[in-house]
């Protein structure tokens, strides 16, 4: 199969994010919720458009694809999750980067998942 | 973005919401706030005091829930000298009015849709007189789907309208009630375009209104009242010495 052009191609923002969870959370049951609040918030045009993909996901921290077009209602459908099965989520894009290495080296690599009641008992 | 200070002046703390000052706050700053305000209801415990901790400001604040127009004013009068933010929760059209008459209040919340009487363009005329800014509490749609959130989207549509035309004041809120209530600044903003808000109006509501009613709240030291102010003591020796010869 030939490859397309690269003119042709989909030009594609990826959203390096972490999730702010109760427990873990396995990446079906997040693949699940975040079609099913797309599909709520933007309807199935816009979920089309968006074109909004699950990338990578591992401990809490992952890569979600979207259309360049399209960023702020992925970022809006995304801040719209608030349970994944039952337990509390809440997403946090840490940057948004036009290729996975950008997006991993930039804001993945390196950076701690949050778990604010750890933290707040560290200094007391 | 990183350098702009921004602020959501509508957060709870235990015994309203589920998680203390502390954790909050430390979901906050990763979050990139400059600072939130705790407004817990003021029937449910004392006001938090104003602190700032690990670079994050606390502001101390309190949520009128009155069902009497009369008593509103008599709680904002007490409440004025204590907190930073007075925060009330509308709903009638009595306490709705009450509240952007008041110029000692601050953010007027969960106004209701102009269908039932909340939001109108008296009050919308009244709040710009008075400097009350109008909370845009984006928890009204976030968890919710379907009709409910249909007409959140459709009512702050028309409530964005009548800010636009008079010139109202406006802050953009997750009203959290737990950490996991709270979405970033960003998050924020793209909610807020659900609903048409653009993003310079977006970034007015969470950064530069909310320091502007801080800013007003909290006086320097040498405030005395409205227009008067303690000018620069060395300003007084030069006159002085002017008298003199």
């Amino acid at each position: 199969m030939k490859v397309l052009p690269p003119t042709m191609r989909e030009n594609k923002r990826y959203l390096a994010f972490e999730l702010i969870a109760e427990g873990n959370i396995s990446r079906d049951d997040l693949i699940r919720e975040i079609f099913s609040a797309s599909g709520s918030l933007l309807g199935d045009l816009g979920s089309s458009e968006c074109n909004i993909w699950l990338f990578a996901f591992d401990n809490l921290k992952g890569i979600i694809s979207c259309e360049r077009e399209h960023v702020s209602q992925t970022r809006a459908a995304l801040a719209t999750i608030s349970y994944v099965k039952g337990k509390r989520v809440s997403f946090h894009i840490l940057g948004v980067s036009g290729t996975v290495l950008g997006a991993t080296k930039k804001y993945l690599e390196g950076a701690d998942i949050s778990n604010p009641e750890e933290q707040s008992h560290i200094n007391e | 973005m990183a350098s702009l200070d921004i602020y959501d002046l509508n957060v709870y703390s235990v015994p309203e919401g589920k998680n203390t000052v502390e954790e909050m706050a430390a979901l906050a700053k990763r979050f990139g706030y400059a600072g939130i305000a705790i407004t817990n209801p003021h029937d449910s415990c004392k006001p938090e005091k104003a602190s700032v901790s690990k670079g994050l400001e606390i502001l101390s604040g309190v949520e009128l829930r009155v069902d009497n127009a009369s008593r509103l004013h008599g709680l904002v009068g007490k409440y004025r000298s204590m907190v930073d933010i007075i925060v009330v929760r509308g709903g009638s059209e009595n306490i709705n009015r009450a509240a952007v008459e008041n110029p000692n209040v601050d953010i007027l919340t969960s106004f209701g849709s102009t269908k039932d009487s909340g939001f109108n363009h008296v009050l919308a005329r009244s709040a710009n007189e008075n400097d009350v800014s109008i909370s845009f509490d984006l928890a009204e749609f976030i968890g919710q789907r379907g009709g409910r959130r249909v007409r959140a989207l459709s009512n702050f549509r028309k409530d964005l309208e009548l800010v636009r035309k008079y010139d109202v004041p406006f802050i953009l809120t997750a009203n959290a009630r737990c950490l996991y209530d709270m979405r970033a600044p960003r998050e924020l903003i793209a909610l807020a375009g659900l609903f048409g808000m653009n993003r310079e109006e977006a970034l007015s509501g969470i950064c530069t209104n909310p320091q502007r009613i801080i800013s007003k709240n909290r006086h320097s030291s040498k405030y005395v009242f409205d227009g008067v102010e303690i000018l620069d003591p060395s300003m007084d020796v030069v006159l002085d010495e002017g008298d003199g010869q």
